[in-house]
């Protein structure tokens, strides 16, 4: 059916149509034009540039390929020996002036134009791109392209489809590539030296979805088709592309080899008419196929890329690359987006993202800047099912290799970040590429937990925990349409996700992920991100505008922290309007701030009792902003006092002779006291300052261990959390599970009885089994053991406890985003703020205020003094001037002091605002003398004071 | 008592096994985590006396070690002025709950026979150790004599 033709006519218009740039009614002229000139048909094409490229093209294919002539007597043309091999670059450059010049072009040899099985193709809408070939005829044997019409025609019935590149006939059934086809090609490729062979493979498959998609099955009869010469290939590749006349070339380049394969099929003679019962078979084969999310063949697939990649780069790799592109940027993101469901039911799909992920050039810089957006925003568009398969094979994959792919796309972001010009209309939540490439991390960050070791038992394993039986006064608050009713504050459910939910996985399973969960965060899009915006929209939750508060791997717990104080904020006004409107409407009188006023001798008995009343009448009021009083004393809480409450509060109930909290001396934490004679009330109570310290934004200095903010966040202790916990007892039991002997009965003498000391000193012990004592610790179950070992440490011991402390601390939080934006350890730097002392970053963000400047000899000295200081005086500093000793989260730099001048040279020590960190600083005479003032001030500074 | 099976079952097999270091071992029937037992080292100067030691081990034993005083004023460089002994084979990092007593014990009879002067808990005593041997051994011989307990008769 292919009729070979004499002259290069209409070779533009066709060779358009194959490269997939043009669409339907350009194919048909394309057919018109068959016979005309070339110099007429691009006019009447009406797009000479596309014409001219496409002379281009053949005059480049000519430099480098030759027209294949024995004969051939044009001193432009390989063929005629006349000039010797080209580098691409060259061969560009060439092409060019022969195109100026309008050289000879040769006339081509051999099969010319493949129309192949054009009745089908055209009534489908589809544009067989025909092709012309001056292939060297023995590529006529190996390679060859299938086409699947049929296939994409189905799916896409009404309207014109976008065009599926490499569309050729097949006499086999499989248009995928094999390993064996791929082998092959390369082998002639390397014995000829010549690699427009490979090249065309390569684009005939990673351009056309279908081809793609049937590449490297599992199928047991592939090997045999695969002589047969059909192939899907795979891979990508990352190409240097020195120059963009270069990758014109390439991409000229490729579609004539994608001309040849066509006409190469065409001239293995295969016959319209058996086609379309080829399809079927396939396409039942596929449907067969579908219920096994493996019929990919991973290590034929990795064995592939792997021989490929050992051919030289130059070779493919801008073919692969650009043949990718097409194939993401026509076909699939537009079935994706125009028949999301009808596309997404066709088995193997998923195949062809696999194959994409599998490829080694996935890391390559041009790969990230010019596959990695497109294939970014097709994964975003799949189905959730779909990308939890795809989150399942990144899980098998190992962590670095993850790692690295989790680079490229920060690398990505980061491109896109500095390329693109953002303003108030066009956020980075309006960019396409940073907020796909958001959604694919997601599928990583789900990958390296699932992939890595989980905590078990898992999270979604647990029974919800029963509710408690004492309920809490309710708040009904009309206005707010909220109704506290039924609410257990104790017991939380932590926050779902779909993806997780899909895979079986929370974030709180994660024990050791593949790769660290910290590496996810984007420092750089954190620092950029306007958090104002990216919170409206998160709150908005209508999906229509993306919000990075949905995706809070990526944002470092500083920007999440900022969120908060939004949502704190807002709720804090809303709760001040009602208090407005409940005073009118109601005539009672109502305070819209949660006041506290306190004796600073008795600074727990005060505050417990209030907020126990709070509590109990109203826990609404939690979430009114705090304002302490002390009594006697002048202070206006501005934030200050309130930082010296809690910094108060917390020393006293953390005091040992308090004994709700012991103290662990090796890890240097506190922990519930199980004996102790407190009511569950206080604990409660220690919950609600956690609670409220977080929601007016201080930082405590509190020290728990890391298992405590997991419990928070509800899920329970386990084995793993002892290393933290007790690590000496966690490195026993270490021992004792990786004792394998035979004798461990002998060995331990270990029953399931665990003895362990209260704060008095006194043993105790505990049957962690019934009859503990007597059932000895074997091989068998050493496991059960330590499992049960620790929940008795670390959540039955502490039950009543804990069980009261969280309810206190959800009582302040429970609707806040908290527990959907952190993780425990975010947690613990939210309460604790970090413990890294950075001066000289507090330096560097410093402010000057009252004629000071950073040069002013006072100020220097100052920063003199302090640097010298040791770590002790440098906290009493911090707590002098800022009310809290801890490191905010972020750092130091996050405190923006402020040195302020306090008029000339006198004796007056230093003050300080601490609600906005401002120290104020006379203009002392002498060092000597500024540094016995500010010892003095901090050594003796507690207390408010006028002055 | 959790470990009192596994406790018990190293106090008998320590005084079947019956030493001749460590002897005169009592245990308070009401408290098998506290041991009392003389140390009987065999080199000089520490031959000329005994030494009372308590091992206290901890409820969670053995999951976490045990801890050795000495009950008897010993002039050694790895013994402090209160008894306390830095013992490795105890020391929580290397600490392994498969370690029996004996073993324990065994190593601490080692260590005084054997002082380590490189990690000492006495630096004045350890300098003289590897300095001055003859006044070292002088002083501790006087020490002991004048300290220690009686070394049992056999």
């Amino acid at each position: 059916m292919s009729s070979p033709e004499e002259t290069p006519d209409g070779i533009g218009a066709e060779e358009a149509a194959a490269r997939g740039e043009s669409f339907g009614n350009e194919e048909q002229d394309g057919e018109d034009q068959q016979e005309g000139d070339p110099w007429v048909s691009q006019h009447q094409d009406g797009d000479m540039k596309r014409a001219a490229a496409q002379l281009i093209e053949k005059y480049y294919f000519q430099l480098t390929n030759g027209c294949g002539n024995p004969h051939c007597d044009n001193p432009n043309c390989v063929s005629s020996g006349k000039i010797g091999p080209l580098s691409s670059n060259e061969a560009a450059g060439k092409a060019l002036q022969l195109f100026a010049t309008r050289a000879r072009l040769c006339e081509v040899v051999g099969a010319k134009v493949a129309r192949s099985s054009q009745s089908l193709t055209l009534s489908s809408g589809v544009s067989t791109a025909s092709a012309q070939g001056h292939t060297s005829s023995e590529s006529t044997a190996t390679c060859s392209l299938v086409r699947d019409v049929n296939m994409a025609g189905a799916l896409t019935p009404s309207t014109p489809l976008p065009p599926l590149s490499p569309q050729v006939d097949g006499s086999s059934k499989t248009p995928g590539l094999t390993e064996k086809t791929l082998s092959l090609t390369i082998a002639e490729c390397h014995s000829s030296n010549n690699y427009a062979k490979l090249r065309r493979l390569l684009w005939a498959v990673f351009s056309n979805e279908v081809a793609l998609r049937h590449s490297f099955l599992r199928s047991p009869d592939s090997e045999e088709r695969s002589d047969n010469s059909l192939i899907g290939f795979k891979s990508l590749d990352n190409s240097r592309v020195q120059s963009k006349e270069e990758l014109r070339a390439l991409e000229r380049d490729l579609d004539k080899d994608l001309d040849c394969a066509e006409v190469v099929c065409v001239g293995e003679g295969a016959t319209s008419s058996c086609e379309g019962n080829e399809k079927d078979k396939d396409e039942s084969q596929c449907v067969k196929d579908a219920s096994l999310p493996s019929t990919l063949d991973i290590s034929e697939v990795r064995r592939a890329y792997a021989a490929l990649f050992e051919c030289s780069e130059a070779e493919f790799g801008s073919t692969l690359m650009n043949a990718i592109v097409q194939l993401l940027s026509d076909s699939l993101s537009i079935q994706l987006r125009a028949h999301r469901d009808a596309f997404t039911a066709i088995p193997n799909n998923i195949n062809i993202f696999i194959i994409l992920l599998e490829s080694p050039a996935l890391n390559t810089t041009d790969f990230i800047e010019i596959v990695m957006p497109k294939m970014c925003r097709t994964i975003s568009q799949l189905p959730e099912k779909d990308q939890a398969l795809l989150t399942r094979h990144l899980a098998s994959w190992e962590g670095t290799r993850l790692h690295r792919l989790l680079e490229s796309l920060h690398q990505l972001i980061t491109i896109k970040l500095l390329t693109t010009e953002f303003s108030r209309d066009f956020t980075i939540n309006d960019e396409d590429s940073i907020t796909s490439a958001t959604q694919v991390m997601k599928l990583l960050f789900y990958a390296s937990i699932l992939g890595g070791e989980l905590d078990t038992p898992l999270l979604k394993d647990i029974p919800p925990e029963e509710s408690s039986i004492e309920s809490m006064p309710l708040h009904d608050d009309p206005f707010l349409g909220v109704s506290g009713a039924g609410k257990d504050w104790a017991a939380r459910a932590p926050p779902k996700d779909s993806l997780g939910t899909e895979l079986g996985v929370h974030v709180l399973d994660a024990r050791t992920p593949l790769v660290p969960l910290a590496e996810f965060y984007d420092d750089f899009l954190s620092d950029q991100l306007e958090m104002d915006r990216d919170f409206a929209y998160y709150k908005a939750g209508s999906g229509d505008k993306f919000s990075f508060l949905n995706y809070p791997f990526i944002l470092t717990a500083a920007t999440k922290a900022l969120g908060l104080y939004y949502d704190n904020r807002i709720r804090m006004y809303s709760e001040r309007r009602i208090s407005i409107y409940q005073q009118v409407m109601e005539g009672m009188p109502a305070n819209p701030y949660l006041k506290l006023r306190v004796r600073r001798d008795h600074i727990i008995d005060d505050a417990l009792v209030e907020l126990e009343m709070v509590a109990l009448e109203n826990p609404g009021d939690l979430k009114k902003q705090m304002v302490v009083e002390f009594e006697g004393e002048q202070g206006i809480d501005e934030g200050g006092v309130s930082k010296e409450f809690f910094q108060l509060i917390v020393e006293q109930i953390f005091n040992p002779d308090y004994a709700m909290f012991c103290l662990n001396n090796e890890t240097q934490t506190f922990w519930f006291n199980p004996n102790c004679f407190e009511s569950d009330a206080q604990f409660t109570l220690v919950g609600i300052v956690l609670g409220l310290a977080i929601y007016n934004n201080v930082i405590l200095d509190v020290h728990f261990p890391p298992v405590m903010y997991k419990k928070l966040c509800s899920k329970p202790g386990s084995f793993h959390c002892l290393r933290d916990w007790n690590p000496t007892l966690y490195r026993s039991l270490v021992e004792l599970l990786e004792y394998e002997g035979d004798d461990m009965e002998d060995v331990f003498m270990q029953t399931f009885r665990v003895g362990y000391q209260d704060v008095f000193g006194t043993s105790l012990t505990h049957d962690l089994k019934t009859d503990g004592d007597n059932i000895l610790v074997s091989q068998s179950s050493k496991h059960e053991f330590v499992e049960l070992y620790a929940d008795f440490l670390l959540n039955k011991m502490v039950e009543r406890q804990f069980r009261a402390f969280r309810r206190g601390f959800n009582m302040v939080t429970d609707d806040s985003p908290l527990a959907n934006l952190f993780r425990p350890e975010e947690l613990e730097l939210l309460v604790c703020g970090s413990q890294h002392y950075d001066f000289l970053e507090l330096m560097k963000s410093a402010e000057y205020d009252g004629g000071y400047t950073s040069e002013t000899a006072i100020v220097q000295a100052f920063w003199e003094l302090v640097h010298d200081m040791s770590t002790e005086d440098k906290k009493r500093l911090l707590q002098f001037t800022t009310g809290s000793a801890r490191v905010p989260v972020g750092g130091l730099a996050r405190l923006k002091l402020i040195i302020a001048r306090h008029g000339p040279d006198c004796d007056r020590l230093p003050t300080a605002h601490t609600c906005f960190n401002v120290l104020l600083l006379p203009e002392y005479s002498s060092k000597e003398k500024l540094k016995d003032r500010l010892y003095k001030a901090i050594k003796y500074s507690q207390g408010f004071g006028m002055l | 008592m959790a470990a009192t099976r596994r406790l018990q079952k190293e106090l008998a097999d320590i005084r079947k096994s019956g030493i001749k270091s460590f002897r005169d071992i009592q245990v308070d029937e009401s408290n098998i985590l506290t041991w009392q037992g003389l140390i009987v080292p065999e080199n000089p100067p520490y031959n000329k006396g005994a030494f009372r030691i308590e091992v206290n081990f901890p409820a969670e034993y053995p999951f976490k070690p045990p801890k050795i005083n000495f009950k008897t004023k010993i002039y050694h460089p790895n013994v402090d002025e209160k008894g306390q002994v830095c013992l490795p084979i105890i020391s929580a990092e290397n600490w392994k709950p498969a370690t029996k007593t004996d073993q324990v014990i065994e190593a601490l009879i080692n260590l005084v026979n054997e002082p380590e002067p490189e990690h000492p808990l006495r630096a004045d005593l350890a300098e003289d150790y590897t300095k001055d041997r003859k006044k070292f051994m002088k002083n501790a011989e006087e020490f002991t004599k004048k300290n220690s307990e009686k070394r049992p008769a056999d």
